[in-house]
Protein backbone atom coordinates (compact mmCIF):
# COMPACT_ATOMS: atom_id res chain seq x y z
CA UNK A 1 0.00 0.00 0.00
CA UNK A 2 2.79 2.32 -0.78
CA UNK A 3 0.80 3.92 -3.37
CA UNK A 4 2.74 7.14 -4.82
CA UNK A 5 1.81 10.15 -2.20
CA UNK A 6 1.70 12.40 -5.53
CA UNK A 7 -0.68 10.44 -7.74
CA UNK A 8 -4.12 11.34 -5.20
CA UNK A 9 -3.74 14.94 -5.76
CA UNK A 10 -3.20 14.55 -9.07
CA UNK A 11 -6.42 12.21 -9.91
CA UNK A 12 -8.34 14.75 -7.83
CA UNK A 13 -6.85 18.13 -10.19
CA UNK A 14 -7.35 15.59 -13.24
CA UNK A 15 -10.98 15.10 -12.25
CA UNK A 16 -11.52 18.51 -11.13
CA UNK A 17 -10.56 20.16 -14.48
CA UNK A 18 -12.69 17.18 -16.16
CA UNK A 19 -15.81 18.76 -14.81
CA UNK A 20 -14.80 22.72 -15.09
CA UNK A 21 -14.72 21.06 -19.14
CA UNK A 22 -18.44 19.73 -18.48
CA UNK A 23 -19.75 22.93 -16.96
CA UNK A 24 -18.30 24.69 -20.04
CA UNK A 25 -19.81 22.35 -22.45
CA UNK A 26 -23.17 22.14 -20.34
CA UNK A 27 -22.94 26.12 -20.87
CA UNK A 28 -22.23 25.93 -24.48
CA UNK A 29 -25.29 23.08 -25.07
CA UNK A 30 -27.33 25.74 -23.37
CA UNK A 31 -26.20 28.85 -25.76
CA UNK A 32 -26.53 26.88 -29.13
CA UNK A 33 -29.91 27.42 -30.26
CA UNK A 34 -31.78 24.07 -32.15
CA UNK A 35 -31.74 24.61 -35.78
CA UNK A 36 -35.18 25.79 -36.80
CA UNK A 37 -37.13 24.82 -40.47
CA UNK A 38 -36.94 27.82 -42.73
CA UNK A 39 -40.63 28.97 -43.09
CA UNK A 40 -42.06 28.68 -46.74
CA UNK A 41 -42.09 31.65 -48.46
CA UNK A 42 -44.47 30.21 -50.95
CA UNK A 43 -47.87 30.18 -49.10
CA UNK A 44 -50.59 30.95 -49.91
CA UNK A 45 -50.10 32.39 -52.97
CA UNK A 46 -52.27 32.34 -56.75
CA UNK A 47 -49.74 31.64 -60.19
CA UNK A 48 -51.06 31.51 -63.49
CA UNK A 49 -50.47 28.00 -65.43
CA UNK A 50 -51.15 27.20 -69.08
CA UNK A 51 -50.94 23.32 -68.95
CA UNK A 52 -53.03 20.62 -71.34
CA UNK A 53 -53.49 18.04 -69.77
CA UNK A 54 -54.39 15.13 -71.96
CA UNK A 55 -54.17 11.88 -69.79
CA UNK A 56 -55.34 10.70 -66.20
CA UNK A 57 -53.85 7.51 -65.15
CA UNK A 58 -55.59 5.64 -61.97
CA UNK A 59 -52.97 3.59 -60.32
CA UNK A 60 -53.01 1.33 -57.14
CA UNK A 61 -50.27 0.47 -54.75
CA UNK A 62 -50.04 -1.95 -51.38
CA UNK A 63 -47.80 -0.22 -49.00
CA UNK A 64 -46.79 -2.48 -46.33
CA UNK A 65 -44.12 -2.35 -43.67
CA UNK A 66 -42.96 -5.30 -41.17
CA UNK A 67 -40.86 -4.24 -37.88
CA UNK A 68 -39.67 -7.57 -36.99
CA UNK A 69 -37.76 -7.44 -33.16
CA UNK A 70 -37.17 -10.31 -31.18
CA UNK A 71 -39.55 -8.28 -27.90
CA UNK A 72 -42.52 -8.22 -31.29
CA UNK A 73 -43.39 -7.15 -34.32
CA UNK A 74 -45.50 -4.54 -35.59
CA UNK A 75 -46.83 -5.20 -39.23
CA UNK A 76 -48.72 -2.29 -41.06
CA UNK A 77 -50.93 -2.39 -44.36
CA UNK A 78 -52.23 -0.03 -46.51
CA UNK A 79 -54.24 0.47 -49.94
CA UNK A 80 -53.57 3.56 -51.87
CA UNK A 81 -54.63 5.15 -54.59
CA UNK A 82 -53.23 8.11 -56.96
CA UNK A 83 -54.67 10.18 -60.20
CA UNK A 84 -51.57 11.01 -62.24
CA UNK A 85 -52.16 13.54 -65.48
CA UNK A 86 -50.02 14.53 -68.08
CA UNK A 87 -49.72 16.29 -70.65
CA UNK A 88 -47.91 19.51 -72.29
CA UNK A 89 -46.77 22.76 -70.58
CA UNK A 90 -47.90 25.71 -73.32
CA UNK A 91 -45.49 28.33 -71.37
CA UNK A 92 -42.75 26.65 -73.63
CA UNK A 93 -44.81 27.14 -76.59
CA UNK A 94 -43.23 30.08 -78.34
CA UNK A 95 -44.10 32.59 -81.61
CA UNK A 96 -42.40 30.58 -83.86
CA UNK A 97 -43.62 27.47 -82.84
CA UNK A 98 -46.79 28.26 -84.94
CA UNK A 99 -46.00 28.47 -88.38
CA UNK A 100 -48.87 29.71 -91.02
CA UNK A 101 -49.10 28.43 -94.40
CA UNK A 102 -51.16 29.94 -96.52
CA UNK A 103 -54.78 30.37 -95.19
CA UNK A 104 -55.57 26.60 -94.50
CA UNK A 105 -52.55 25.00 -93.59
CA UNK A 106 -50.88 25.28 -90.31
CA UNK A 107 -47.55 23.37 -88.54
CA UNK A 108 -47.59 23.63 -84.60
CA UNK A 109 -43.86 22.19 -82.68
CA UNK A 110 -45.92 21.12 -79.21
CA UNK A 111 -43.39 20.98 -76.09
CA UNK A 112 -42.46 17.72 -74.94
CA UNK A 113 -45.08 16.55 -72.48
CA UNK A 114 -44.86 16.07 -68.77
CA UNK A 115 -46.02 14.93 -65.73
CA UNK A 116 -48.20 17.79 -64.53
CA UNK A 117 -50.23 16.78 -61.33
CA UNK A 118 -50.08 13.77 -58.64
CA UNK A 119 -53.05 13.31 -56.23
CA UNK A 120 -53.00 10.90 -53.83
CA UNK A 121 -56.32 11.98 -52.23
CA UNK A 122 -56.58 10.29 -48.52
CA UNK A 123 -60.62 9.18 -49.19
CA UNK A 124 -59.05 6.63 -51.16
CA UNK A 125 -56.39 5.32 -49.39
CA UNK A 126 -57.64 2.45 -46.38
CA UNK A 127 -55.76 0.67 -44.05
CA UNK A 128 -56.43 -3.20 -44.20
CA UNK A 129 -54.29 -4.58 -41.44
CA UNK A 130 -52.62 -3.05 -38.54
CA UNK A 131 -50.97 -5.29 -35.36
CA UNK A 132 -48.27 -4.21 -32.73
CA UNK A 133 -46.99 -6.83 -30.30
CA UNK A 134 -47.72 -6.00 -26.55
CA UNK A 135 -44.04 -5.17 -25.65
CA UNK A 136 -44.60 -2.61 -28.68
CA UNK A 137 -46.21 0.83 -29.20
CA UNK A 138 -48.69 1.33 -32.05
CA UNK A 139 -48.01 3.20 -34.79
CA UNK A 140 -48.39 7.09 -34.41
CA UNK A 141 -50.02 9.08 -37.08
CA UNK A 142 -46.00 10.14 -38.33
CA UNK A 143 -45.18 7.07 -38.75
CA UNK A 144 -48.32 6.08 -41.31
CA UNK A 145 -47.79 9.28 -42.72
CA UNK A 146 -43.79 8.82 -43.18
CA UNK A 147 -44.74 5.41 -44.88
CA UNK A 148 -47.16 6.92 -47.20
CA UNK A 149 -44.91 9.19 -48.07
CA UNK A 150 -42.62 6.27 -49.78
CA UNK A 151 -45.09 5.10 -50.83
CA UNK A 152 -46.21 8.20 -52.82
CA UNK A 153 -42.42 8.38 -53.89
CA UNK A 154 -42.64 4.73 -54.90
CA UNK A 155 -46.07 5.76 -57.38
CA UNK A 156 -44.62 8.67 -58.74
CA UNK A 157 -40.77 6.63 -59.99
CA UNK A 158 -42.74 3.67 -61.16
CA UNK A 159 -45.66 5.98 -63.09
CA UNK A 160 -42.62 8.04 -64.52
CA UNK A 161 -41.52 4.73 -66.20
CA UNK A 162 -44.76 3.60 -67.41
CA UNK A 163 -45.58 5.00 -70.99
CA UNK A 164 -48.07 7.86 -69.76
CA UNK A 165 -45.70 10.26 -71.29
CA UNK A 166 -46.28 8.44 -75.16
CA UNK A 167 -49.76 8.67 -74.25
CA UNK A 168 -49.77 12.40 -73.31
CA UNK A 169 -48.16 13.26 -76.65
CA UNK A 170 -50.38 11.45 -78.82
CA UNK A 171 -53.44 12.69 -77.00
CA UNK A 172 -52.08 16.20 -77.39
CA UNK A 173 -51.68 15.39 -81.03
CA UNK A 174 -55.28 13.90 -81.57
CA UNK A 175 -56.70 17.05 -79.56
CA UNK A 176 -54.99 20.12 -81.29
CA UNK A 177 -55.18 18.82 -85.03
CA UNK A 178 -59.38 18.33 -84.18
CA UNK A 179 -59.48 21.82 -82.63
CA UNK A 180 -57.28 23.45 -85.25
CA UNK A 181 -59.73 21.46 -87.95
CA UNK A 182 -62.77 23.13 -86.15
CA UNK A 183 -61.36 26.37 -86.86
CA UNK A 184 -61.08 25.67 -90.41
CA UNK A 185 -57.55 24.84 -90.76
CA UNK A 186 -57.54 21.60 -93.63
CA UNK A 187 -53.63 21.04 -93.68
CA UNK A 188 -52.43 20.55 -90.01
CA UNK A 189 -49.27 19.21 -88.82
CA UNK A 190 -47.93 19.03 -85.41
CA UNK A 191 -45.01 17.39 -84.34
CA UNK A 192 -43.12 17.66 -81.12
CA UNK A 193 -39.66 19.46 -80.46
CA UNK A 194 -36.61 17.67 -79.78
CA UNK A 195 -35.85 16.61 -76.07
CA UNK A 196 -33.78 18.86 -74.58
CA UNK A 197 -31.08 17.60 -71.40
CA UNK A 198 -32.51 16.71 -67.76
CA UNK A 199 -33.68 19.93 -66.03
CA UNK B 1 -10.76 5.28 -3.72
CA UNK B 2 -8.34 5.12 -6.56
CA UNK B 3 -10.78 2.94 -8.47
CA UNK B 4 -13.69 5.40 -7.38
CA UNK B 5 -11.29 8.18 -9.07
CA UNK B 6 -11.25 6.08 -12.34
CA UNK B 7 -14.59 5.19 -12.47
CA UNK B 8 -15.89 9.17 -12.25
CA UNK B 9 -12.92 10.25 -14.70
CA UNK B 10 -14.13 7.87 -17.05
CA UNK B 11 -18.06 9.28 -16.25
CA UNK B 12 -16.99 12.59 -17.24
CA UNK B 13 -14.75 11.72 -20.58
CA UNK B 14 -18.14 10.27 -21.91
CA UNK B 15 -20.26 13.18 -20.59
CA UNK B 16 -17.62 15.40 -22.50
CA UNK B 17 -17.94 13.46 -25.51
CA UNK B 18 -21.79 13.31 -25.33
CA UNK B 19 -21.71 17.35 -24.78
CA UNK B 20 -19.75 18.13 -27.68
CA UNK B 21 -21.70 15.80 -29.93
CA UNK B 22 -24.92 17.84 -28.54
CA UNK B 23 -24.54 21.21 -29.86
CA UNK B 24 -23.18 19.52 -33.39
CA UNK B 25 -26.44 17.67 -33.36
CA UNK B 26 -29.04 20.73 -32.68
CA UNK B 27 -27.08 22.89 -35.55
CA UNK B 28 -27.92 19.82 -37.98
CA UNK B 29 -24.38 18.78 -38.43
CA UNK B 30 -24.81 15.47 -37.31
CA UNK B 31 -27.73 13.18 -36.49
CA UNK B 32 -29.50 13.79 -33.76
CA UNK B 33 -28.55 10.86 -30.83
CA UNK B 34 -32.53 9.42 -30.52
CA UNK B 35 -31.99 9.12 -34.35
CA UNK B 36 -29.23 7.04 -33.71
CA UNK B 37 -30.98 4.84 -31.21
CA UNK B 38 -33.82 4.29 -33.09
CA UNK B 39 -32.22 3.06 -36.07
CA UNK B 40 -32.55 3.81 -39.90
CA UNK B 41 -35.96 5.38 -41.32
CA UNK B 42 -38.32 2.17 -41.79
CA UNK B 43 -38.52 0.93 -45.33
CA UNK B 44 -41.80 0.01 -47.08
CA UNK B 45 -41.44 -3.19 -49.00
CA UNK B 46 -41.40 -3.30 -52.63
CA UNK B 47 -44.38 -3.85 -54.42
CA UNK B 48 -46.13 -2.77 -57.85
CA UNK B 49 -48.04 0.11 -59.09
CA UNK B 50 -51.30 -1.22 -60.70
CA UNK B 51 -52.91 0.87 -63.72
CA UNK B 52 -56.16 0.51 -62.65
CA UNK B 53 -57.66 3.21 -65.19
CA UNK B 54 -56.20 5.16 -68.32
CA UNK B 55 -58.57 7.88 -69.34
CA UNK B 56 -58.19 10.45 -72.23
CA UNK B 57 -58.61 14.23 -71.04
CA UNK B 58 -58.62 17.79 -72.32
CA UNK B 59 -57.93 19.57 -69.19
CA UNK B 60 -56.15 23.56 -69.11
CA UNK B 61 -55.04 24.29 -65.99
CA UNK B 62 -54.49 27.88 -65.51
CA UNK B 63 -53.97 28.95 -62.23
CA UNK B 64 -52.84 27.15 -59.15
CA UNK B 65 -52.79 28.03 -55.21
CA UNK B 66 -50.71 27.55 -53.17
CA UNK B 67 -51.73 26.73 -49.57
CA UNK B 68 -50.40 26.04 -45.87
CA UNK B 69 -52.47 25.42 -42.68
CA UNK B 70 -52.61 24.08 -39.18
CA UNK B 71 -55.06 22.18 -38.33
CA UNK B 72 -55.91 21.44 -35.27
CA UNK B 73 -58.78 18.93 -33.66
CA UNK B 74 -59.14 20.65 -30.53
CA UNK B 75 -59.36 18.32 -27.23
CA UNK B 76 -61.03 15.02 -28.28
CA UNK B 77 -62.82 13.68 -25.32
CA UNK B 78 -62.85 10.19 -25.22
CA UNK B 79 -64.80 7.46 -23.04
CA UNK B 80 -64.14 7.42 -19.15
CA UNK B 81 -60.57 5.73 -18.66
CA UNK B 82 -59.31 6.43 -22.12
CA UNK B 83 -56.92 9.12 -22.93
CA UNK B 84 -58.57 12.09 -24.44
CA UNK B 85 -56.57 12.59 -28.09
CA UNK B 86 -55.52 15.64 -30.13
CA UNK B 87 -54.12 16.58 -33.29
CA UNK B 88 -52.02 19.02 -34.63
CA UNK B 89 -50.92 18.92 -38.19
CA UNK B 90 -49.44 21.43 -40.75
CA UNK B 91 -51.06 20.50 -44.37
CA UNK B 92 -49.13 21.52 -47.76
CA UNK B 93 -51.15 20.93 -50.86
CA UNK B 94 -52.10 23.32 -53.83
CA UNK B 95 -55.80 23.92 -55.52
CA UNK B 96 -55.57 23.41 -59.33
CA UNK B 97 -58.23 25.19 -62.06
CA UNK B 98 -59.02 25.85 -65.22
CA UNK B 99 -61.21 24.54 -67.82
CA UNK B 100 -62.27 20.95 -68.74
CA UNK B 101 -62.19 21.23 -72.68
CA UNK B 102 -64.06 17.79 -73.36
CA UNK B 103 -67.16 19.77 -72.73
CA UNK B 104 -66.33 21.98 -76.06
CA UNK B 105 -68.65 21.09 -79.19
CA UNK B 106 -68.90 21.74 -82.88
CA UNK B 107 -71.08 25.00 -81.40
CA UNK B 108 -68.00 25.92 -79.29
CA UNK B 109 -66.11 27.03 -82.32
CA UNK B 110 -67.18 29.58 -84.89
CA UNK B 111 -65.06 31.02 -87.50
CA UNK B 112 -65.65 33.92 -89.63
CA UNK B 113 -62.69 34.69 -92.67
CA UNK B 114 -60.51 36.44 -89.67
CA UNK B 115 -62.30 36.30 -86.62
CA UNK B 116 -63.33 33.60 -84.31
CA UNK B 117 -65.43 33.02 -81.51
CA UNK B 118 -64.82 30.80 -78.68
CA UNK B 119 -67.55 29.46 -76.12
CA UNK B 120 -65.60 27.69 -73.04
CA UNK B 121 -67.37 25.94 -70.34
CA UNK B 122 -67.22 27.85 -67.02
CA UNK B 123 -63.65 27.85 -65.01
CA UNK B 124 -63.52 25.10 -62.00
CA UNK B 125 -61.48 23.92 -59.57
CA UNK B 126 -60.06 20.35 -61.31
CA UNK B 127 -58.31 19.28 -58.47
CA UNK B 128 -57.28 19.95 -54.71
CA UNK B 129 -54.43 17.88 -54.24
CA UNK B 130 -52.51 17.13 -50.83
CA UNK B 131 -50.58 14.34 -51.18
CA UNK B 132 -48.76 12.21 -47.81
CA UNK B 133 -46.10 14.01 -48.19
CA UNK B 134 -47.54 17.70 -47.42
CA UNK B 135 -48.69 16.20 -44.02
CA UNK B 136 -46.64 17.10 -40.91
CA UNK B 137 -47.26 15.94 -37.45
CA UNK B 138 -47.37 18.72 -35.34
CA UNK B 139 -48.54 17.17 -32.24
CA UNK B 140 -49.97 13.83 -31.70
CA UNK B 141 -51.75 12.87 -28.23
CA UNK B 142 -53.94 9.44 -27.77
CA UNK B 143 -54.57 7.21 -30.53
CA UNK B 144 -55.55 8.64 -33.50
CA UNK B 145 -57.19 6.14 -35.77
CA UNK B 146 -56.45 5.75 -39.44
CA UNK B 147 -60.31 6.26 -40.33
CA UNK B 148 -60.04 9.38 -37.85
CA UNK B 149 -56.70 10.77 -39.39
CA UNK B 150 -57.99 10.51 -42.74
CA UNK B 151 -61.20 12.68 -42.11
CA UNK B 152 -58.98 15.74 -40.83
CA UNK B 153 -56.90 15.44 -43.98
CA UNK B 154 -60.01 15.28 -46.35
CA UNK B 155 -61.25 18.35 -43.72
CA UNK B 156 -57.87 20.17 -44.86
CA UNK B 157 -59.04 19.46 -48.65
CA UNK B 158 -61.91 21.35 -48.09
CA UNK B 159 -60.38 24.02 -46.61
CA UNK B 160 -57.83 24.50 -49.43
CA UNK B 161 -60.90 24.39 -51.83
CA UNK B 162 -62.21 27.18 -49.81
CA UNK B 163 -59.44 29.41 -49.22
CA UNK B 164 -58.70 29.35 -52.66
CA UNK B 165 -62.08 30.12 -54.15
CA UNK B 166 -61.82 33.15 -51.43
CA UNK B 167 -58.91 34.03 -52.91
CA UNK B 168 -60.31 34.48 -56.41
CA UNK B 169 -58.82 31.21 -58.38
CA UNK B 170 -61.78 30.83 -60.59
CA UNK B 171 -61.68 34.78 -61.13
CA UNK B 172 -58.01 34.56 -62.08
CA UNK B 173 -58.11 31.14 -63.88
CA UNK B 174 -60.79 32.57 -66.46
CA UNK B 175 -58.71 35.63 -67.38
CA UNK B 176 -55.74 33.59 -67.61
CA UNK B 177 -57.50 31.21 -70.25
CA UNK B 178 -58.71 34.14 -72.02
CA UNK B 179 -55.35 35.65 -72.40
CA UNK B 180 -53.76 31.93 -73.43
CA UNK B 181 -56.23 31.40 -75.78
CA UNK B 182 -56.04 35.16 -77.28
CA UNK B 183 -52.30 34.65 -77.72
CA UNK B 184 -52.85 30.76 -79.34
CA UNK B 185 -55.72 32.09 -81.81
CA UNK B 186 -53.80 35.22 -82.45
CA UNK B 187 -50.72 32.99 -83.79
CA UNK B 188 -52.60 31.13 -85.81
CA UNK B 189 -53.28 34.64 -87.70
CA UNK B 190 -57.12 35.39 -86.28
CA UNK B 191 -57.07 39.38 -86.22
CA UNK B 192 -60.43 39.02 -84.35
CA UNK B 193 -61.00 36.91 -81.08
CA UNK B 194 -63.60 36.60 -78.75
CA UNK B 195 -63.50 34.34 -75.35
CA UNK B 196 -66.70 33.92 -73.68
CA UNK B 197 -66.40 32.26 -70.48
CA UNK B 198 -69.62 32.09 -68.28
CA UNK B 199 -69.47 33.03 -64.43
CA UNK B 200 -68.09 30.36 -62.03
CA UNK B 201 -70.38 29.15 -59.63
Amino acid sequence: MNADPQKKPRARKRLFILGAVILALLAVNVAVPRRQAQPLLSARTLKDLAELATIEYSVTKIVSYKDVAWYGDRKILFETAATVKAGIDLNELADQDIKLEGDSGVTVSLPQPKILLFNMKPEQMREIFNESGVLRSNFSNEEKDGLLSQGEIDIRAKVATMDILQRAARNARILIESWLKKMGFTAVRVVFKEKRGRR
Amino acid sequence: MKKIISFLNLIALLAILLLLYSPLAKIGLLPSLSSLLRGGTPKIEDTPVIIQQVKNIAQMFTQTFYDEYVYDTGVIRTPLFNANKRLIFIAKGEVISGFDLSELNEKSIIRRDKSIVVKLPPARILDVIINPSGFETFIEVGQITFEESKKFHEDARRIFDRNAREKGILKNSAEQGRQMLEKFFRLLGFESVDIIIPDSR
